[in-house]
């Protein structure tokens, strides 16, 4: 079965360290690609599915853990859901002016049309990042 | 994933970036640009038209440094792709008087020209 068919799901699971970024960014492409997003929504989607696996990164599990990365196509809508073991926290400002991580959060909700962050009644994380597909 | 060349045009100094960057190598991009800054330089290339990512890790380096030489320099940006730029807009870095982007074919030679202008060589 087809990805472009409605309700199939991919997913890839990586260990929950920066240079797995890099295998994530093939991920949604691959994704982008079946999904036929054009190439400023797939960089988006790329852009905002790296910040949340980098905050899961940073202040979820580092090394400890993997982040897991489901992309469901429904109708008119994908969805990139990244799920993680450990604690979304916002931003810290204590340690300077302008924190590494401050722009994550309102990069993904710039670029997306829906972002819903879930805590996981066992202790995880899940970001769920959305794009309206035009018909 | 990425390659950080700096190299010293006529006495300006100008940074290529090819690749990614992301939250694993960004701090490499910081130490450039970071260089350049200590040593006094009051503007700053940045080649970034073999640039294919860049998210918020980059990002913040590239508005600290903009932050550091807005008033006495800017950090000039070449040619970046239509993705980059919109990063950058979304950020707000390109209504930074610290921060100027350059493009199409002559984009060096602009940037090394409003340098050459502002610095009265």
């Amino acid at each position: 079965m087809n990805f472009a068919a409605s309700g199939v799901e991919r997913v890839i699971r990586v260990r929950a360290q920066k240079d797995q970024l890099v295998l994530v960014r093939r991920f949604v492409e691959e994704v982008a690609r079946e999904a036929s997003l054009d190439a400023e929504k797939a960089f988006d989607l790329k852009v905002a599915v790296c910040e949340a696996c980098a905050n899961a990164v940073e202040h979820g599990c580092e090394g400890s853990g993997f982040v897991e990365i489901r992309a469901l196509l429904g109708h008119r809508r994908l969805t990139l859901v990244v799920t993680d073991s450990g604690c979304f926290r916002p931003p810290s400002y204590c340690d300077g002016p302008l924190p590494k991580r401050g722009l994550g959060l309102p990069l993904m909700v710039a670029l997306m049309d829906e972002v819903v962050f879930t805590r996981s009644p066992a202790g995880g994380t899940q970001v769920s990042l959305s794009l309206a597909l035009e018909q | 994933m990425s390659d950080i060349v700096v190299e010293n045009r006529e006495g300006m100094p100008l940074i290529s970036i090819r690749g990614e960057i992301d939250q694993s190598n960004a701090h490499e991009l910081e130490q450039a640009l970071g260089h350049t800054l200590r040593v006094g330089s009051r503007f700053v290339l940045l080649d970034v038209s073999r640039l294919t990512y860049m998210d918020s890790a980059g990002l913040s380096v590239l508005l600290a440094a903009t932050r550091q030489l807005r008033g006495s320099g800017w950090l000039g940006v070449v040619n970046p792709n239509s993705d980059l730029y919109r990063l950058f807009e979304l950020v707000g870095l390109t209504a930074d008087p610290g921060f100027r982007v350059f493009e199409g074919s002559s984009a060096l030679a602009d940037a090394q020209a409003a340098i050459t202008e502002v610095l009265g060589w």
